[in-house]
């Protein structure tokens, strides 16, 4: 593993650790927990998204690669999309199933617009995420 | 289903033509990094793509790409001449 696929997979734990801590002080600030003026801190892991979300996704072209029509794609990266895809559809059913429980079994109903729109983040986000985490980095120099 | 590594030619038949990566790829229709993954021999070609390298280098497919590890092309060509010899 190079410099680049190690700091590339920092940067992705940091991006959904960044996601976590907005879900879990949201959600402590809800339920009245926490004071409503720490609603304010929001902005250090909304920013730590952004940031990490440039360097994996953006800077990496993953986002560009995982989003595009299969006309755009050659054969090999078609195939990398598909099974990036396969992978993340597994993944993502075990973390909503483990989120609806979690919510059932807290005692906070069903799921609500914030945690929506975390799945919505999160579908499109992983099979990005799994292609920069498995991905041999290799610069091309030509 | 586990396939067999595919062996090739690309990275010395670009080199024997000057062109870059790029080049081959905006001429075959791929990503450059694609060409990179089969220089390495990381990703084994469809044989539609195989076909695609033969008509750009004017050489067969076998002359390029092989499920054995290719020897030279210049002794590939003098056991090429000798068997015609013979």
């Amino acid at each position: 593993m190079n410099s680049i696929q190690k700091s590339r997979r920092r940067a992705l734990v940091f991006n959904y650790v960044n996601c976590i801590v907005l879900l879990c002080l949201f959600y402590l600030i809800k339920g009245g927990i926490v004071s409503k003026s720490y609603l304010i801190f929001e902005i250090l892991p909304v920013t730590g998204i952004m940031v990490s979300f440039k360097n994996v996704f953006g800077k990496s072209k993953l986002w560009q690669l995982t989003h595009s029509t299969f006309q755009a794609l050659d054969e090999r990266e078609t195939e990398l999309v598909y099974r990036a895809t396969t992978i993340s559809y597994s993944i993502f059913a075990i973390v909503t199933l483990i989120l609806i429980y979690l919510f059932y079994l807290g005692g906070l109903g069903a799921i609500d617009v914030v945690l929506a729109a975390f799945l919505l983040y999160l579908a499109h986000t992983l099979p990005a995420a799994i292609i920069a985490w498995n991905q041999k980095v290799v610069i091309d120099e030509d | 289903m586990k396939s067999r590594k595919i062996f090739n030619r690309i990275a010395v038949l670009r080199q024997e033509r000057n062109i870059s990566r790029k080049e081959l790829a905006e001429k075959i229709g791929v990503n450059f990094q694609t060409i990179g993954y089969l220089e390495r021999e990381e990703y084994n070609p469809s044989l539609d793509l195989a076909f695609s390298f033969s008509e750009y280098f004017h050489l067969p497919v076998e002359m390029i790409f092989s499920v054995e590890p290719l020897k030279p092309l210049s002794e590939e060509l003098k056991q090429l001449k000798g068997e015609r010899h013979e």
